[in-house]
């Protein structure tokens, strides 16, 4: 198939509170290709687009579409000119059915009543098409990950678009999803479709794209087409020149420091249950425990009660039925408080709700949670001096760009604040991690850096209970992997048992339905 | 030199909203800067201006503290007028009841029964939102009213001083009221108790594990509370806190100047609050001195109308525009970063 | 027609009369809150409206123009807040609240500037009822329903038509979709700042116009603070509500209820004394927020700005 160049954008700067996020980069889109934007996090891809979807403003630069110069300063002009864009956290109305979500936005055949016939059969014959099947009338809140975004391919499909950007469309599915997508995409494309794929995950672009661009802190690095590209190349163009891939945990396999005898048991739930406020399940009978040293993997879909799971642990959810127990005493009661003076810690999910202060100082920040403990109180009346002090300390150590100790937590960036959040997680010697995808938003070089700490502090017996989306992180990292679904643990593997597909097959409840 | 820098932003606000609400006055037929020669001069150039400037100053400091005490947890407690009012009642049935103490049991007790009805004026709010998750602006708002006409109750009952034309009590037993600093013109020492308080506040929420926990909480009580931190109690206390406050005003301008209940005895002191508050931006450390900037202006306002025949709310615009223009001037440092 | 069937013609007419304010307000309120804009100033907007409303009927001599000019205040009112929500990010609440001082100062500064300070206020002419032809005939019926004043009709009607408005049409879908998620609808086209606006000035116009109706309806004059919490009881009558058009309707019909019971029993002599059925409409919003807060669902956005480049993680 002849390709032509269709989409060009040339020195695109933009800047986010002093913080260059894109510096000068070009980018190329052809006809009828599947092109992978590679990179770690903050490394620019999804800011890229975000200017070409019209929710940034960037501060220089020129977009060209079918060689006319064009400005985009709207997501309502990228629509008009066929540019469509499936985010990473799903654009959906909860409490709107899934026909309505899709047409939201749209104009409509009959616009001042309820008759939306001629919509429904329109959106159900590009169903057809692109082999997506999806109930109509459902409600986008009833609906487990997999199928929402296949609600967001249909609304950039019924909008007509030419070009599909999908930012890290893989997060939230198991393999075989995956694959399902990659035969959508496939299809797409076939139709004349072209299909910008961000990713941060160097298989799937070698598996999938035509053509590669790799982006690092905001500047191109390489662009290639895929049989030019290998896997050490692309590796070095993601983490830069600085790293040293033979001491890292992600590239280099001796640098794993996995334990594997057996210790005595840090923490144990049995039958543990939850019942939510609107009476509904979402823990059910879990069970496993965790020795001293060791890292145990949750598997599991977003949203199958990892975080309940998690709260639950450490106290800031009361379990409703079963037992949990740290180092043999009955903690199942136990407050949040108590458990962190115990020695647990955690890193929430949700850093930006669950983690983090914005109106309060970086030394707020980084004391939260043990600001009862000595040294930074005693009898009530805090220490500002060794709150202080500490907190320089810690600022120095975890590369936090910050002021000082007084700066204001609003000023900090994203990338920052993770690093308040480990950093926070790491000062104390703990006896139990709680760690709820600790390394999202973080790049390669922090990511191993997190990694190199769990190890160290592993080292000196704390257990970790780290649950991930990520199902390449379990298996770089875990231990065991147990695997949840719909609030129960539907298994739980060895580290010599892992296997991507079996693991998948699990998330996805498939053996829990067959039983 | 970077004090200055900071505060420039606070004195632009309030110069402009001075030339804004001036080009108001000048456009309501009055000459504005007669007008604010006499809104600024009034405190200072007679004892007896200053001394009422003070007596203002006690009542506006501590319900503003009602105010900002629950901000710093994420509360808006919009019922310091009734908690002001049910700390007046609350002073007032002990001043009555037991009129025949001596002062030194009959003096504290009064205050104490202002403070703990008070409190309890706020705990129905705090407790409302502890256990039914009930928006506190609208339970504290709706109170409020409630406390209207509780306080009509009590000054139309049986404790009702026929000689005065609005419904007003008989006085407290006179071994309750509050013992002088200056005799004439009268200035009691509640001015001490409420700097005092001030003081003790300032030390809970910047040096204390307590404190610390009521800052953590107003910052995010998500996060807060995920971090072992009980936000529902912070919340509940910092209410009371605000609440006892506010009741000490009420008990304090019943023992220390009316010594006794009358209709609309708590003045506009809470709204006043609510904007010294909010000029003050939530910090408590700032209210006493925004307070008393606010005194001398409404001190200055009721001359204004005596001799100038300005209606005194034209101040109340005033202090609204400075709200704004300090809301405008956060919002402009933050485009600045 | 016996004694009890009377009292209970009169207290329903009355009800009937009584709930506009509410109507008109809680659906002023649940404009903005389903495009995510939490109006707090209801009070200050509704006695600015009353009062504003008040002075151009007096001095223009009729109730219709004392209302547009009630309504165009609290339109103004609206595009403040949604200038400074909105276009300027602040805090909604405390805009909000300013916005209440703004509105209570102006209430009582305008008659002052207008009229001078005067003993005697003077009175405008009250809406008149209009009976409609045949239905005000129904016996029982035809009175309680059918013979109000035009903004009793307006109130019904208005409801219906925002109920149908929101639920049924395409643009109701965009309009919620707003207040849901600002982010998924302005990534879909849909100017999230326009529908912002517009729902807040609407809000304020209805707003401004529910504090007319106290003068043009009560009591002919304006008094300082006539409304009395009104404003702030709308606020819990919108969560009652669930942010619908017509549970807000029913809702206000009982909030109305309750303000005329409180009136009649101390017209009617009762052995409790008058303050404490004063506070009957307070301590009864008090118990229905008990039954309602936290169980009635509220537009996802409710009160929070939206900037769209700001950045999460």
């Amino acid at each position: 198939m002849e390709q032509t160049t269709i989409l060009q954008m040339h020195e695109v700067n933009k800047t986010f509170d002093k913080v260059k996020a894109l510096d000068n980069v070009e980018f190329e889109l052809k006809s009828n290709e599947i092109l992978g934007l590679l990179g770690g996090n903050g490394a620019g891809k999804t800011t890229l687009m975000n200017v070409l979807y019209g929710l940034y403003k960037m501060d220089s630069g020129s977009i060209i579409l079918n060689g006319k110069p064009i400005t985009i300063p709207s997501p309502k002009d990228a629509i008009a000119h066929g540019i469509g864009m499936v985010h990473q956290h799903f654009l959906q109305i909860n409490n709107y059915t899934v026909l309505d979500n899709i047409i939201l936005g749209t104009s409509v055949s009959r616009p001042w009543t309820a008759d939306r016939k001629k919509e429904k059969a329109a959106i159900e014959e590009l169903c057809k098409r692109f082999g997506l099947e999806i109930d109509l009338d459902a409600y986008i809140e009833t609906l487990p990950l997999g199928v929402r975004q296949k609600v967001e391919i249909l609304k950039a499909l019924y909008r007509g678009v030419n070009i599909l950007i999908l930012d890290e469309p893989t997060t939230n599915l198991i393999p075989q999803e995956v694959d399902a997508l990659f035969e959508t995409l496939k299809i797409m494309v076939k139709e004349g479709l072209s299909i910008v794929f961000i990713t941060h995950k160097l298989r799937e672009v070698l598996h999938i794209c035509d053509r590669i661009s790799v982006l690092r802190e905001g500047k191109n690095v390489v662009s290639l087409t895929r049989k030019d590209a290998s896997d050490e190349m692309l590796v070095r163009a993601m983490v830069g020149e600085g790293m040293d891939l033979q001491k890292s945990v992600i590239f280099s396999e001796s640098s794993k420091k996995i334990i594997t005898t057996k210790r005595e048991t840090v923490l144990q739930l049995e039958n543990v249950s939850l019942v939510n406020s609107d009476k509904i399940n979402v823990l059910s009978d879990i069970s496993f425990e965790i020795g001293a040293g060791e890292i145990l993997g949750i598997a599991g879909v977003a949203g199958n009660g990892q975080r309940d799971l998690a709260e639950v642990v450490m106290g800031i959810q009361t379990a409703t039925s079963g037992t949990i127990k740290f180092m043999n005493e009955d903690i199942t009661q136990s407050s949040t408080k108590e458990n962190i003076s115990r020695g647990f810690v955690y890193i929430p999910e949700d850093r930006l709700a669950d983690g983090f202060l914005h109106k309060a100082s970086v030394a707020y920040n980084l004391i939260l949670g043990y600001h009862n403990l000595p040294p930074y109180s005693n009898k009530g009346i805090v220490n500002w001096k060794n709150v202080n002090a500490a907190s320089r300390e810690m600022i120095k150590k975890f590369t936090i760009k910050t002021t000082g100790p007084d700066d204001a937590g609003g000023n900090l960036s994203g990338g920052n604040i993770q690093r308040v959040m480990i950093a926070r997680a790491f000062s104390q010697s703990s006896k139990l991690m709680v760690a709820h995808n600790p390394t999202r938003g973080l790049d390669i070089p922090s990511m191993d850096f997190v990694y190199k700490n769990i190890f160290e502090h592993a080292e000196t017996g704390m257990a970790t209970l780290l649950l991930s989306e990520d199902l390449d992180e379990l298996l770089l990292i875990s231990n065991r992997i147990a695997v949840m679904y719909r609030g129960k643990i539907v298994g739980i593997l060895p580290r010599e048992k892992f296997d991507k597909y079996a693991i998948g097959r699990m998330m996805s409840g498939y053996d829990q339905e067959s039983k | 030199m970077t004090q200055i820098k900071k505060s420039l932003p606070y004195i632009i606000a309030v110069v402009g909203a001075f030339i804004a609400a001036g080009i108001f006055i000048a456009a309501i037929q009055y000459n504005p800067f007669e007008a604010y020669k006499t809104l600024i001069t009034t405190s200072f150039r007679t004892p007896n201006g200053f001394i009422q400037t003070l007596m203002k100053w006690v009542p506006l400091t501590l319900t503003a503290l009602a105010f900002t005490v629950p901000l710093s947890s994420g509360k808006y407690n919009i019922g310091a007028e009734g908690q002001f009012l049910a700390g007046a009642i609350g002073a007032t049935t002990v001043g009555i009841l037991l009129a025949d103490l001596p002062p030194a049991l009959l003096i504290p007790l009064v205050i104490i029964a202002g403070i703990i009805t008070g409190a309890l004026w706020g705990l129905i709010s705090a407790w409302l939102l502890y256990q039914f998750n009930i928006n506190e602006i609208l339970s504290t708002v709706l109170l409020n009213f409630i406390s209207f006409q509780l306080v009509d109750y009590v000054a139309t009952g049986p404790w009702r001083d026929p000689s005065a034309g609005a419904p007003t009590t008989i006085a407290i037993g006179q071994n309750g009221y509050l013992p002088m600093l200056i005799k004439n013109p009268p200035l009691s020492i509640g001015v001490i108790l409420m700097i005092l308080v001030a003081i003790g506040i300032y030390f809970y929420t910047n040096k204390t594990t307590s404190g610390y926990e009521l800052v953590a909480t107003g910052a995010n009580p998500r996060a807060a509370k995920v971090h072992g931190i009980d936000t529902r109690k912070m919340f509940l206390l910092s209410m009371v806190i605000g609440a006892a406050a506010a009741g000490l005003a009420g008990a304090m301008e019943v023992s220390g100047v009316q010594h006794r209940l009358i209709e609309g005895i708590h003045s506009n002191f809470a709204t006043l609050g609510l904007i010294i508050g909010l000029i003050s931006r939530g910090k408590n450390q700032a209210v006493p001195f925004v307070a008393f900037f606010i005194a001398v202006l409404e001190v200055g306002a009721s001359a204004m109308q005596r001799t100038m025949m300005i209606p005194s709310q034209v101040v109340l615009i005033v202090e609204a525009l400075i709200v704004i223009f300090i809301l405008l001037s956060d919002l402009i440092k933050r485009r600045q970063k | 027609m016996t004694g009890i069937e009377t009292f209970l013609v009169e207290f329903l007419k009355l009800t009937f009369l009584s709930m506009v304010p509410f109507v008109l307000a809680g659906q002023g309120t649940m404009l903005g809150g389903r495009t995510g804009v939490f109006n707090v100033a209801q009070e200050g907007i509704m006695l600015t409206g009353a009062s504003v409303g008040f002075l151009v009927g007096y001095t223009s001599g009729s109730v219709f123009v004392g209302s547009i000019a009630a309504m165009l205040v609290g339109g103004l009112f609206g595009l403040i807040l949604a200038y400074f929500t909105t276009t300027l990010k602040m805090d909604q609440f405390v805009v909000g609240l300013a916005l209440f001082f703004v509105g209570t100062g102006l209430s009582t500064l305008l008659p002052k500037l207008v009229l001078g300070i005067t003993l005697t206020p003077p009175l405008i002419p009250t809406l008149k009822n209009i009976p409609v032809p045949l239905l005000s005939e129904i016996p029982v019926l035809g009175p309680i329903l059918f013979n109000q004043n035009i903004l009793v009709y307006i109130s019904v009607l208005l409801s219906i038509l925002l109920w149908y408005l929101l639920f049924k049409t395409n643009l109701g879908l965009r309009l919620r979709s707003v207040g849901e998620n600002p982010k998924a609808a302005d990534s879909l086209g849909i100017s999230v700042n326009r529908y912002r606006y517009l729902t807040t000035i609407i809000g304020g116009m209805l707003i401004g116009l529910a504090g007319a109706y106290l003068p043009m309806v009560y009591t002919g004059t304006f008094t300082e603070l006539m409304t009395k919490g009104r404003g702030w009881i709308v606020i819990a009558l919108t969560f009652f509500g669930g942010w619908s058009p017509l549970i807000i309707l029913l809702g206000s019909i009982f909030f109305a209820g309750i303000e005329v019971l409180s009136y009649r029993m101390q017209v009617g002599g009762s052995v409790i004394p008058f303050q404490f059925l004063n506070m009957l409409p307070y301590i009864g919003t008090i118990i229905i927020m008990i039954f309602t807060f936290g169980k009635s669902r509220v537009p996802a956005f409710l009160g929070q700005n939206y900037d769209r480049e700001r950045r999460t993680l």
